[in-house]
């Protein structure tokens, strides 16, 4: 059953990495298996957010294009999944893809509001509460240009554009614009903190328990109150001026002050975690940046989501926080400008964006147009094209320090990993107690969190709780296949990928395998025990070259010819054609299957590695040097024993010589 | 409101579960709360499928992957939960399975004494990793109690969490009536660096084909005994190959040194000296420095007071720890164990549910057969025999030449790493290749009918055969 599930969760990768165009087609198929899997509603979601995150920007919109046709054709569940991570998977794409491509995902957030043409359901696609930040946001990010750029953006943003691929009967865009926004203009107020809808969900503890909560100015969302016309069609023009001192930048320092405090806290709680080293000095730097610089307002609003995500991941308990999801963002990575503080829209939207607005002067259907020149360099290099107008790459810069947050994991809360499907109203039970005594606080190290249990059953029946999070979301994320965890640093992030890669041979394999018999192996003599080594997640066979230069502790065997046992009868009970005696049949783990060790196949025979290397003479010295003679038989006993030597020296050797 | 993959939105009382398995559905949402257990029971005959729907959930140590179907068929287990957590529960057949959801409270668990012991191990293991001293070992647990104490789902637990934290400890089963990933009446010792199959009871072993979860290499002494005291000269010999074979693991495997050693062991009952001189021989054999004594106040006091001032071969003070039993451990009777050891030749032959082995059945001549029988020797001189250790000059026959006969019939023989003209000595310390089971046995003929694992001669390799496991006889009805 399991791998079933994974099949059809492959399938639906596959067909994802493969969407390279606007093909109705296949936005289709991929919408069927939706429909066919709403059991694996959840699993399905992920790996759709997932994909849109890490996709090439050109695959954004595809994708972005199956969600909306996701959520338009099928509906709930998915609508409630992507809802939870839509302002994230939203603004990433926004951030990282041209001019021409945010107008058509503007044009898609716009149906979004409305409930499905030609429905009954007289809902909105997803609930406002959904939408609302994205729009904020987006138009927060558009604010801060200057006047004639909204003015230019408000007529680009109207253009009626049809969708081609989608089933509904009514294009979703072909509607007037006043109708589309208007049911937000009288709506209620922004609420606070709307824009940590995507957090919300995590249940925090009231933020009376914690000291280092700030106070309600800081609390407030990044759209204050007088923000309120921005629900306004954005073209309007009239609000310019007075959304501008939006945000304090003392407000500001005093939410990262208060951040800072508490990653103190929480430093001295878990000196064993980096990452909460790295988060605090994210925090000092950018406290240090907003203390030297006057930041433009949307660089304030950034900051401010920031930190506000970030606020959220503090406060929850330990035990809940979900694992650090590290996004990469495009954006984050484009170098502003140091040399001029006032950073430009641009370097938020990227370049060219208002000379890729001027450009679009009346709607055209998306897919034919061609794209304005300056957006199609943004596609093809992003960061540099971005970056250009800029010179240099301060470490002062504010982006990059976006960056940094984002990397150290400080955007968890806005990114709940797959394995960490809330459980709300269960671990607030788990007492914090934090820290408990008699721990000290010090270098990293297990000592410092065992040192106090002694191997007595008082001392070990005493719950712990800070020792829990060390099992869980210390060790990072869960594998969606198997439950094993992976850090998210850069070295778990190595050994997620090797398992990721092992997983998919594996799974290969096993395709392949169940049209063949299997049976059980014997199992493996004293010494082949004694000297196997356990290799995790290394597919031997793709690389069979590099054993060499790996430690002892994880090549398996010495020998570093081997081949799959054929399974060719004939073949099976062939010989060495030069020393005339078997191969030694060994169970290499990492290769999931029998191999012949010391064996390799010279066209179409196979031979003894060392035997060939001897005759043809190609390592230099191996022939003259090696004193076993392979053509001796012996009685069945020892020649099992010197066999066992002889490969093991003949395994060293070529070590040696490689 | 019910939103699949949603459970929060299940608005199903929390402690229903088992009132829920005897309603209509098929299919349960639980509820688990921190430190809460779902325990249950599934018969040979049908199954029981648990998803993991949100939060976190072990069993035996070893987390479920959220979402993944885990199928469990012939078991009495449970899944827990330190952060709580939401399972689905389907089963093919509502009314076979019985389940339950132990409530505790933190302080009630038995399972937080688990973890601190394997934090304080891991602790010690991270010493042993940063330790100047090349030599320095991680901890050797041994892990004792009476019958039905949790000792195997301890051992078990202990390992998976040191593979979680990403340790590579060796484990060794010296309890000869269930087997760890080999059959029943072995010893063996096995590396787990990676994952368990938690459908399982300790993970699968290497076939000719792929493993979507990773496989473990056995190494396997046969005893043929269910009990330790049946033969205990043969027992401490083979503990003593076992040992040996362990340390060498250890002293050329550093990521296994650092590790250490988790050792299960066979139920203890205190008023026996010789169980108690077993485990004895089984800390001094394997340098055994902490002692966890599950379920029995007496027990633990008599190896405090056995162990007390004594040192391992390291030097190390051996530590004694007494700890309660899970309250969850399920009562197993004898016919249940049955099925449990039926089910292990099962699968050993002929794959699980997930994938099927295709075992060779041959027809051997008696000739061509050498088989030793493994008979038992109580140690009837143990009274006054103070040495723990076994003496290699003072064998007698520990096995015995036979003749394959209608006695052999639906026996489950060890293939030894051996060779047919090799002394008994040397065939009885060998190590298992493999086993193969007697279908049929033909006296006139002088043949002999064989199930093997691998559909190709057996060569000249002795086999062993003990009484235990014994005879299975519906192994292919």
């Amino acid at each position: 059953m399991a791998s079933q599930d994974e099949g059809f969760l492959e399938d639906f990768r596959d067909a994802l990495e493969g969407l390279q165009l606007n093909s109705r087609f296949e936005i289709q198929n991929l919408t069927m298996i939706a429909r066919e899997s709403t059991e694996e509603a959840l699993v399905i979601s992920q790996a759709l957010q997932d994909h849109i995150k890490r996709a090439a920007p050109h695959k954004k919109l595809p994708a972005l294009y199956v969600l909306d046709s996701i959520v338009k054709n099928v509906g709930t569940p998915y609508t409630i999944f992507f809802g939870k991570r839509l302002y994230n998977t939203f603004m990433e794409a926004y951030a990282s893809v041209d001019m021409a491509t945010r107008r058509k995902m503007d044009e898609m957030l716009k149906t979004w509001k409305e409930p499905i043409p030609g429905s009954i359901d007289t809902r909105p696609v997803f609930a406002p509460d959904v939408t609302r930040p994205i729009e904020n946001a987006l138009m927060q990010a558009r604010a801060s240009g200057n006047q004639q750029l909204r003015r230019m953006m408000g007529p680009g943003r109207q253009m009626p554009q049809g969708v081609p691929y989608r089933d509904s009967p009514t294009p979703p865009a072909a509607r007037p614009p006043s109708q589309s926004n208007g049911g937000y203009i009288g709506g209620p107020p922004p609420i606070p903190g709307v824009n940590n809808a995507p957090y919300g969900q995590h249940g925090q503890p009231p933020p009376a328990q914690y000291p280092y909560h700030q106070p309600p100015s800081s609390q407030s969302t990044p759209q204050p109150p007088a923000n309120i016309p921005a629900f306004q069609p954005p073209y309007h023009g009239s609000y310019g001026m007075a959304a501008q001192p939006t945000i304090s930048t003392d407000a500001l320092k005093e939410d990262i002050q208060g951040l800072i405090t508490a990653f103190r806290a929480e430093f001295a709680r878990n000196p064993q975690d980096p990452s909460i080293q790295s988060k605090l000095k994210a925090l000092l730097d950018l406290q240090g940046i907003l203390q030297a610089q006057n930041l433009p307002q949307d660089q304030l609003v950034l900051i401010k989501n920031q930190i506000a995500g970030l606020a959220v991941t503090i406060r929850a308990p330990p035990a809940q926080t979900p694992t650090p999801v590290p996004i990469s963002q495009p954006v984050a990575v484009a170098p502003p400008p140091a040399a001029a503080p006032k950073v430009s829209i641009d370097s938020i939207l990227g370049s060219g964006a208002l000379a890729a607005l001027l450009a679009r002067g009346s709607g055209t259907p998306q897919a034919s147009t061609p794209q304005p020149p300056p957006a199609t360099v943004a596609i093809r290099s992003p960061p540099p094209q971005r970056a250009e107008p800029q010179q240099s790459a301060a470490p002062a810069d504010p982006m990059a320090l976006l960056g940094m947050l984002r990397k150290a994991g400080m955007l968890t809360a806005a990114t709940p990993s797959s394995g960490s499907t809330p459980v709300p109203s269960l671990t607030p039970t788990v007492p914090l107690p934090f820290p408990p005594p008699g721990i000290p606080t010090g270098p990293p190290s297990m000592d410092n969190f065992t040192g106090d249990i002694a191997f007595n059953a008082l001392s070990l029946k005493q719950f712990r709780p800070h020792l829990v999070p060390l099992m869980f979301e210390a060790l990072g994320p869960q594998c969606t296949h198997c439950g094993r965890r992976f850090k998210t640093d850069d070295e778990g992030k190595k050994k997620k990928m090797a398992h990721m890669d092992w997983h998919f041979k594996v799974n290969q394999r096993i395709a392949e395998a169940e049209k063949s018999g299997q049976h059980r192996s014997w199992f493996v003599d004293e010494t082949d025990w004694i000297n196997t080594r356990e290799t995790i997640d290394e597919d031997r066979i793709a690389a069979p070259g590099d054993a060499s230069g790996t430690q002892g502790s994880s090549s398996k065997t010495p020998n570093l010819h081997y081949i799959p046992v054929p399974s060719d009868p004939v073949l099976k009970n062939s010989v060495c054609p030069i020393c005339q005696e078997n191969f030694k049949q060994i169970y290499l783990d990492d290769a999931g299957d029998w191999v012949w060790e010391d064996a390799i196949n010279v066209d179409g025979r196979i031979y003894h590695a060392s035997c060939h290397q001897e005759v043809t003479g190609n390592v230099a010295g191996v022939g003259t040097s090696n004193p076993y003679t392979r053509g001796t038989p012996e009685p069945v006993l020892g020649k099992r024993k010197a066999e066992d030597e002889l490969a093991g020296l003949r395994g060293k050797m070529k070590l040696e010589t490689a | 409101m019910s939103i699949p993959g949603l459970g929060q939105f299940s608005s199903a009382a929390t402690t229903a579960a088992s009132a829920a398995a005897a309603s209509a559905s098929a299919i349960t949402t639980i509820s688990l709360q921190p430190f809460w257990e779902y325990r249950f029971e599934v018969p040979f005959s049908s199954s029981l499928t648990i998803r993991l729907l949100s939060g976190t959930a072990e069993k035996d140590g070893t987390e479920l992957a959220p979402k993944n179907p885990y199928t469990f068929s012939g078991t009495k287990s449970k899944i827990n939960t330190w952060l709580g957590c939401e399972l689905e529960v389907t089963s093919d057949n509502p009314g076979a399975y019985d389940a339950y959801t132990a409530e505790h409270a933190a302080d009630e668990s038995p399972l937080v004494s688990y973890l601190n012991l394997h934090m304080k191990l891991e602790g010690l293991r991270s010493t042993a990793a940063k330790a100047m001293n090349t030599e320095a070992m991680g901890p050797r647990v041994l892990v004792v109690g009476p019958d039905a104490s949790g000792k195997t789902s301890l051992a078990k637990m202990l390992t998976a969490w040191a593979t979680r934290m990403g340790r590579q400890p060796l484990v060794v089963n010296t309890d000869p009536t269930e087997g760890i990933l080999s059959l029943p009446g072995t010893l063996s010792a096995a590396v787990f660096a990676t994952l368990m199959d938690v459908t399982t009871e300790w993970g699968g072993t290497p076939t000719s084909g792929p493993a979507g979860i990773p496989v473990k290499l056995p190494l396997a002494y046969y005893y043929g005994l269910e009990r330790p005291d049946q033969n205990p000269k043969l027992f401490r010999s083979l503990l003593s190959r076992l040992a040996a074979a362990s340390t060498s693991r250890l002293s050329e495997d550093p990521d296994v040194r650092h590790s250490g050693m988790v050792i299960d062991s066979a139920a203890v009952d205190a008023s026996k000296p010789g169980d108690l001189d077993i485990l004895a021989h089984i800390v001094a054999e394997f340098s055994a420095n902490i002692v966890v004594s599950l379920g029995s106040e007496r027990v633990t006091a008599e190896l405090a007071r056995r162990f007390a001032g004594q040192k391992t071969s390291l030097g190390e003070e051996i530590a004694v720890v007494g700890l309660d039993k899970s309250s969850g451990v399920a009562e197993r009777d004898a016919a249940f164990m049955q099925r449990v050891r039926e089910k292990a030749i099962k699968e050993y032959f002929f794959g699980d549910a997930k994938k099927n082995l295709s075992p060779g059945t041959q027809n051997i001549g008696f000739e061509s057969v050498t088989a030793w029988k493994v008979a038992e020797a109580p140690d009837s001189t143990s009274a006054e025999d103070d040495d723990d250790f076994y003496d290699p000059g003072a064998t007698d026959s520990v096995v015995e030449k036979v003749e394959p006969s209608d006695m052999m019939l639906n026996c489950t023989l060890a293939v030894m790493y051996a060779g047919t003209r090799d002394p008994p000595d040397a065939i009885r310390d060998a190590n298992v290749m493999g086993f193969v089971y007697i279908t049929d046995v033909d006296e006139k003929k002088k043949r002999l009918k064989v199930l093997a694992p691998v559909n190709a001669r057996l060569g000249d390799r002795p086999l062993l055969w003990g009484s235990w496991p014994e005879p299975m006889v519906s192994l292919l009805g």
